[in-house]
């Protein structure tokens, strides 16, 4: 190898060395830049002002569903409803008995996510009580909710659901 | 125009000095590239027994529920110690030796540009070796929070874990300086008529891959330091106790940890560029494209880090961030996986053992890809975080990728390295077998990472019997099928199945073909002139100007 090659060899390597010595000292820079940055482009969850905000409104959906093979059917008049925080939630549901014959039901409720449920007081519930309804009957029930005083922040919404099964 | 000649002259007189060293200085001492890279392979072959006998000491006690062979602390240790040894021993170092080795042939340079120097970054490793295995032998055993080395289990570990951060720095060390040698080697040293555009794609490989090392292992070493600092010389960088952060060596690490997947996936894309249209006889299909998809795939590879910590917390916008990022990675991977294809549509191919891994490879490597994407959806990961879905994603990017395409490699170049061909029948026999084994083993993983299998545990409820004991026959299976490419690297070597011309494949057209088989000890010491350059090149259709 001649003198010119060389020298561009120990050049180019030099040069390759210093980077590394820099990315060395790159994971040290981040320990303390990384709080700063974080808050800086406002990713950090941690932040006082994050941790008392509350967030005026939570979206709640219902969802409903029928056991196999039961001949009945629901319909959700209010999908979707915007629950004040503090505020009385009511929505309502038309249950509708398609057979000849007499049934008794009951509505199965559930949360998602699960810590929605504390949020969320059921005062009157169409599921606390099994349902009679006779041949071909509709009724129209209800779900009233009282809201939470302070809502969180990331929870955004939640998902009520009715599953009726034979009782 | 004379004292250059002179020069070489004298540094012929030189190498021949060298090359008639023998016995162990001829390793000991050793400068030549091609010394160095068959050290290396050897190297990592038995650190890859190694780790794999670990991996057979972890799927034995996983072949039933209870505890069966190992206590539950030397059980972490297994599969602590394997991910650090297959990981820094066996990928690592096999792809650096294969650079090694074939660089210069394929480039048309002397040797590599710091003999010495690479001299020092191959018996650096051996010591790191020693040092992790020593570590199994200290009071408290060998590190066993994971080859993640997350804190604060690593803070509290026993002396095994200075042993390991010893380890890593030696390692690291070894790869930056041979990092170094091939970023030089590749941009000072290649053929006059070879410019960056008309190199084979190995090189192109491994030339991103020494830059992302050069910039990541300095980083990883910086991180152990910081662990080790807390340990014993009262730093708090990771330490909550005293205002440190233990999420803070999560990022540090995963900056290191993501650009290191990369590092054992690209040099073997190369390898399996090289090897689909040798045996295609079809010139690669868009190899600008596969340039910019690998420097593409290397700039994302610094913008994905966290999304190995969606289940640390954190924002959510920070997670779509991530989890985009990763999602477009697809793309230049998307972009190779077709010109792969593209390269085979149409193609005379017939199916040696090079290139049935090669395939092999093709076919599970976009498998492990997908499963990827699939862990690249923050709220599907966040389930997924710790299960053996993860073990199941991982092991088909690194077994039946990198692994795959470094017994392609193998079987590609040994005609080259031995100056005798292989045994055929027992190549195909080694690639059906493993291929076989491979996914008896690791597919039935991805179900137990669904139905929520964690890893890193010796024992475990009975639902997860059957998958796992099938996966440890796979294993099992795997395992003893190695032995058979050991057999046959060894009979190659001894007179194997006769001797090899200097361009066996003959769809090859790239310059290592061009020397004699086995290769000399000293090759280009005149750089190839320019014609010949030149006929390589329009065979692969290079020879146009597209830069």
């Amino acid at each position: 190898m001649n003198a010119v090659a060389h020298g561009a060899n120990r050049r180019t390597a030099i040069r390759l060395g210093l980077v590394a010595l820099a990315m060395f000292s790159f994971g040290y820079v981040l320990a303390p830049f990384y709080d700063v940055l974080c808050r800086a482009i406002g990713l950090d969850r941690a932040r006082p002002e994050f941790a008392t905000a509350i967030p005026t409104a939570l979206r709640l959906e219902f969802d409903t569903n029928v056991a196999d093979g039961l001949p009945v059917t629901i319909e959700t008049l209010d999908r979707v409803v915007a629950a004040k925080a503090g505020g009385l939630v009511k929505a309502r549901f038309r249950i509708a008995n398609t057979g000849d014959q007499p049934l008794t039901i009951r509505a199965i409720p559930s949360f998602a996510p699960v810590r929605a449920a504390g949020l969320l007081q059921k005062l009157e519930c169409f599921c606390f009580d099994a349902l009679k309804l006779a041949p071909h009957e509709t009724r129209d029930v209800t779900v009233v909710l009282l809201v939470a005083k302070a809502l969180p922040e990331e929870l955004g919404a939640a998902t009520l659901s009715y599953t009726l099964q034979p009782a | 125009m004379t004292a250059s000649t002179e020069t070489l002259h004298l540094q012929h007189a030189d190498h021949q000095a060298h090359a008639d060293a023998h016995g162990w200085r001829r390793w000991l001492y050793a400068t030549n590239h091609k010394d160095i890279g068959t050290l290396y392979l050897w190297f990592s072959f038995s650190m890859f027994m190694l780790g794999g006998t670990m991996a057979l000491g972890i799927r034995a006690e996983l072949f039933q529920p209870g505890l069966q062979f190992w206590h539950p602390e030397f059980f972490n240790q297994l599969t602590t110690l394997h991910g650090i040894i297959m990981v820094f021993g066996a990928i690592m170092p096999a792809f650096t030796g294969l650079a090694n080795w074939m660089l210069p042939l394929m480039l048309g340079a002397p040797d590599m540009a710091f003999a010495r120097m690479n001299n020092w970054s191959f018996w650096l490793l051996p010591p790191a070796a020693a040092l992790l295995v020593i570590s199994l032998f200290v009071p408290g055993g060998a590190p066993a929070g994971g080859w993640t080395l997350y804190p604060p289990l690593s803070i509290q570990a026993g002396m095994g874990m200075d042993l390991a951060i010893f380890a890593i720095h030696l390692l690291g060390l070894s790869s930056i300086m041979g990092s170094i040698n091939i970023v030089t080697t590749v941009l000072n040293m290649r053929a006059p008529g070879m410019t960056l555009l008309k190199m084979p794609m190995f090189a192109w490989t491994s030339l991103v891959t020494a830059y992302l090392l050069i910039a990541v292992a300095p980083v990883l070493a910086g991180a152990v330091t910081m662990l080790l600092t807390d340990r014993h010389f009262g730093t708090h960088f990771f330490k909550a106790a005293g205002g440190g952060d233990p999420v803070l060596f999560q990022h540090i690490f995963w900056f290191f940890g993501h650009p290191e997947v990369y590092i054992m996936a690209l040099p073997a894309f190369g390898i399996v560029s090289q090897i689909l249209p040798t045996f295609a006889r079809k010139p690669l299909f868009g190899y600008v494209s596969m340039v910019y998809a690998v420097c593409s795939i290397a700039i994302l590879s610094f913008m994905v880090w966290a999304h190995h910590m969606f289940a640390v917390g954190l924002p959510a916008t920070a997670q779509l961030f991530f989890m985009f990022m990763t999602m477009l990675i697809a793309v230049p991977t998307g972009v190779k996986v077709f010109n792969w294809i593209a390269t085979m549509w149409q193609g005379e191919m017939t199916f040696e053992t090079p290139m049935l891994f090669a395939i092999g490879f093709v076919c599970l490597f976009t498998v492990g890809g997908f499963s990827g994407l699939v862990l690249s959806i923050a709220p599907i990961d966040i389930q997924m975080t710790d299960t053996y879905y993860v073990v199941a994603h991982f092991h088909y990017v690194l077994v039946a990728g990198a692994l795959f395409s470094l017994f392609g490699a193998t079987y590609y170049w040994l005609p080259k390295w031995t100056g005798q061909m292989y045994n055929e029948k027992l190549g195909k026999l080694h690639f059906w077998w493993s291929m076989i084994w491979f996914n008896v083993t690791f597919f039935p993983m991805h179900f137990l990472g669904l139905a929520g299998m964690p890893r890193r545990i010796p024992d475990y409820p009975l639902q997860f019997t059957d998958f796992n004991s099938v996966a440890s026959v796979g294993a099992f299976c795997f395992g003893l099928g190695q032995l058979l490419f050991l057999y046959n690297v060894i009979n190659t070597i001894r007179g194997g199945a006769g001797r090899a011309p200097a361009r066996p494949w003959e769809g090859a057209h790239t310059l290592e073909w061009e020397v004699a088989s086995p290769a000399p000890h000293h090759t280009w010491e005149m750089p190839p002139d320019e014609a010949l350059v030149k006929k390589g090149l329009r065979a692969q259709l290079l020879d146009q100007d597209h830069e």
